[in-house]
């Protein structure tokens, strides 16, 4: 296993299991390894889009994707741990990564009504409501925390 | 993207905002789309899917043309 993988399975690995996204210090730690060394492999990973480092702190993650560093609208709990997703795409998959059934809080784009969306033996448990992408796949990464 | 509890207000955030209203998707298609991105993304062989690779996906589910191919370029000077 190269080192940019020994990373990212870390980074996925340590979310899944504490909810939280670690530092390039605290992978470093776990790979008896330099923080510089991971953050040059968060900069690969980020190229290959499975990865956005915090704007302006190098150190700190702010997706992995379907995981979010930081709080968002869309929490997603599974069993007794609460994650938080990038969108409500990310949010299906935290259930789908997990491979568990899932709860998610989430609200109405417009008018901010709580909704909750379930994820049910490996299936969403059909509700009224509708995704709209208002961006075009060839654009999603130019600006990936707006889309 | 973001979700909606309808149709009617998801046209209410279009015109609040001025913008068009573009596709939408059902939660089975968005589970698909979790589903093939997401399944093994906890294992050392997980990836993004391939720019062509997401235009097979997408057509799979029914969303093909301009705005779900990963490599159009008509949107690249749209706003």
């Amino acid at each position: 296993m190269d080192f940019d993988t020994a990373v990212k399975l870390n980074i996925y690995e340590t979310i899944a299991r504490t909810t939280q996204a670690p530092t390039s210090a605290d992978v470093a730690k776990a790979l008896f390894t330099s923080p510089e060394e991971v953050e040059a492999a968060f900069k690969q990973l980020h190229q290959k889009r499975l990865l956005v480092p915090e704007p302006g702190n190098s150190s700190r993650i702010r997706m992995a994707p379907p995981f979010s560093g930081a709080p968002t609208p869309f929490r997603v709990k599974v069993q007794d741990k609460s994650y938080y997703a990038n969108c409500v795409w990310d949010a299906l998959g935290i259930a789908a990564a997990l491979h568990a059934d899932a709860i998610i809080e989430a609200s109405d784009g417009q008018s901010g009504e709580p909704m909750l969306l379930e994820v049910h033996n490996g299936q969403p448990v059909p509700q009224a409501c509708v995704i709209h992408f208002a961006v075009p796949a060839v654009q999603w990464w130019d600006d990936i925390l707006y889309t | 993207m973001l979700l909606f509890r309808s149709e009617e207000t998801l046209t209410q955030w279009c015109e609040a905002r001025g913008l068009p209203k573009r596709p939408v998707l059902t939660l089975t298609q968005l589970w698909y789309l979790a589903v093939t991105w997401y399944a093994n993304r906890l294992t050392v062989e997980s990836r993004r899917p391939t720019p062509d690779e997401m235009g097979e996906i997408f057509a799979r589910i029914g969303l093909e043309g301009p705005f779900w191919d990963p490599k159009a370029d008509q949107w690249h000077s749209a706003t």
